[in-house]
């Protein structure tokens, strides 16, 4: 490609970069920084955030809540994808509109949702009552248990998404080839199907990963106060103490560990996309 | 929220063309925390404020400490009175973030002294009450908080505010000996391993609607409830019932931010949310205390019992500025507490 061309191609995203670095590096920057910077400038606040046993725990919390949910993302979405993959081609346009249709609506109406279907009270431990199977009430939400089954419901429409266009690129005529060589349905899954769907499900695994240790509103509502994630604890710090320091600290400790995870999995891809 | 907004500025100008004083066109705007509390306040002070004054009173919300600060950091304030809680109001003023309150204009000796500063009002007052479920604890209710640690003669999920924040340890402290005069500063070591003994009863609130809900369904047997929360539950038939006895009294302030354009109408503004009969009037609406004593006499009489004002002999009243002082690194300690 030679400079000029570069150079054309670039012009049109000029505004929407633009854009981006004012209104979303800017100030993130700012916050950032007021971890290095408030009340005095150094590195208190990381001296403080890792000394304390509570941030420990809710780090712990939001590693374990994030795994959980991508296993299980996965675990579910991936025969959905599967699913839309090879089935004819105006059923699997309905399921596709199920899935989306799930990621459009909004997230605090679905969260809410959640709340009235697994509440003590709620539509399906009330079901289970009454049908004879359980006589107290399953503790379903205020606990890791609501925040993995909400979470999980958000999430699989980012794993069926990628993964679903790395089934649709994979030529069936390998699978053939591989059943003509002999190859047992097992080994024609674990050896040629799942190997070519690594960058499919690296992209979804770890796009979902990085959002759920983020995440707010969901675990804000669905879980207990024993479940307290990184997001929650930086909004405490921000908006009920006025610790921005702290807060900006918590958030750098989270983007460094976010880059540390995303950064070889975006090299590992390459090389998978380089290599096929 | 948008409909607030609209329906409050539409009727509040209709009685600014009515009105014809010097301030017919002023406009403040009041940030509370939204739902039933936020329209009270604005049919019994804010309503009442336009047709006196004629000057506007935007509606805004819910309350966010973090964009007092913001607004006041960056000198682009456009919230003129924000109703805060008593420790953050404190906090607030001594981080610089509060106008100091005019009181010329505003009539210091009105309030019940427990419930003004020089930079903040009293908005309303509250009580946390001792809440039980009648079918889970049939030979009886709790009495006191040493009731509340007896998980023998009591049994059951204990509910506590999942925030925090004034209260739960003042109750363990009470509940462990501790005389109401010897209650500050708090011994926060002695109030946790009170906490410890009962870990596992416990149940984090973090909504006066959740709090309800465990309450009357029994999913709890008690708990630290505020009072105007139970009575609602026990108005609408819940097996519910509570004692005022060691009721846990703490306020809400009106705060006027640093920088406020509207400084003058803001000031005016509290002068009349603070004045009988629009806290009389809020408190009828509200199941809220009043903050100046003046006003109980408009009280409805058959909301009298209800309210914390009426149980003084009962009540403990909590240390704001011990939370504002302390609230930080106590926070510390209570995410330690229960994500442990």
């Amino acid at each position: 490609m030679n400079p000029d061309r570069n150079w054309k191609t670039l012009l049109p995203a000029v505004p929407g970069l633009a854009f981006l670095g004012l209104i979303m590096v800017l100030p993130v920057a700012g916050i950032l920084l007021l971890g290095f910077t408030e009340p005095q400038p150094g590195l208190h606040n990381y001296e403080r955030l890792l000394q304390s046993s509570s941030f420990m725990n809710i780090m712990r919390n939001t590693f374990v809540v994030a795994f959980l949910v991508t296993t299980f993302s996965i675990l579910l979405g991936f025969p959905i994808a599967w699913f839309i993959t090879v089935a004819s081609s105006r059923l699997a346009r309905i399921v596709l509109a199920v899935v989306l249709l799930s990621m459009w609506t909004s997230l605090l109406a679905r969260t809410y949702a959640w709340l009235v279907l697994l509440q003590n009270s709620g539509v399906i431990n009330q079901t289970l009552i009454e049908w004879g199977l359980i006589s107290h009430p399953l503790p379903l939400v205020n606990n890791l248990t609501g925040v993995v089954i909400g979470m999980t419901y958000i999430m699989i429409p980012f794993v069926v998404l990628p993964l679903q266009t790395s089934m649709a690129a994979i030529d069936k005529t390998v699978l053939s080839a591989a059943s003509v060589c002999g190859a047992n349905r097992l080994s024609i899954f674990g050896r040629v199907f799942l190997p070519l769907l690594i960058p499919g499900l690296t992209a979804g695994g770890v796009m979902v990963f990085v959002m759920s240790l983020g995440y707010f509103v969901t675990p804000a509502l669905l879980g207990g106060a024993r479940n307290m994630m990184l997001a929650e604890y930086i909004v405490q710090q921000v908006q009920n103490y006025l610790n921005w320091g702290i807060g900006g600290a918590a958030a750098v400790i989270l983007l460094v560990i976010t880059l540390a995870i995303y950064i070889p999995v975006l090299g590992f891809q390459r090389q998978a996309t380089t290599n096929t | 929220m948008n409909r607030i907004t609209i329906t409050g500025a539409a009727s509040a100008a209709v009685l600014a063309l009515a009105a014809s004083t010097v301030h017919a066109d002023e406009t403040i705007t009041f940030v509370s925390w939204g739902g039933t509390t936020q329209n009270a306040q604005q049919e019994a002070w804010a309503e009442s404020f336009t047709e006196k004054t004629g000057i506007r009173v935007l509606q805004e919300g819910p309350t966010d400490y973090g964009r007092i600060r913001a607004q006041v950091e960056s000198g682009n304030v456009d919230w003129d009175v924000v109703d805060v809680e008593g420790e953050f109001a404190m906090r607030a003023a001594r981080a610089g973030l509060l106008e100091e309150l005019d009181f010329d204009v505003i009539d210091r000796s009105k309030f019940d002294e427990r419930f003004v500063t020089d930079h903040a009002a009293g908005s309303f007052f509250f009580s946390f009450v001792l809440g039980y479920n009648e079918n889970s604890l049939p030979n009886g209710g709790p009495e006191n908080w040493e009731d509340f640690f007896n998980v023998e003669d009591y049994p059951g999920q204990r509910g506590v505010y999942r925030w925090p924040s004034a209260g739960v340890l003042e109750l363990a402290l009470l509940a462990d000996g501790v005389a109401e005069e010897d209650l500050y500063p708090l011994d926060v070591d002695r109030a946790f391993a009170k906490l410890e003994e009962i870990e596992d009863h416990l149940f984090y609130w973090g909504s006066g609607s959740e709090s309800q809900q465990a309450l009357a369904s029994g999913e709890i047997s008690m708990c630290m409830c505020w009072n105007g929360r139970v009575f609602t539950l026990i108005q609408e038939g819940a097996p519910v019932d509570y004692t005022w006895n060691e009721n846990l009294a703490y306020a809400d302030f009106l705060v006027v931010p640093k920088g406020s354009p509207n400084r003058e109408a803001a000031m005016e503004f509290i002068a009349h949310a603070t004045d009988a009969e629009q806290q009389a009037k809020f408190t009828n609406l509200s199941a809220f205390a009043p903050v100046t004593p003046a006003a109980e006499q408009y009280v409805d009489a058959e909301m009298r019992p209800h309210l914390p004002t009426d149980h003084p002999d009962e009540q403990v009243s909590m240390s704001i500025d011990f939370w504002a002082e302390h609230g930080p690194e106590i926070a510390e300690r209570w995410n330690d507490f229960i994500t442990n």
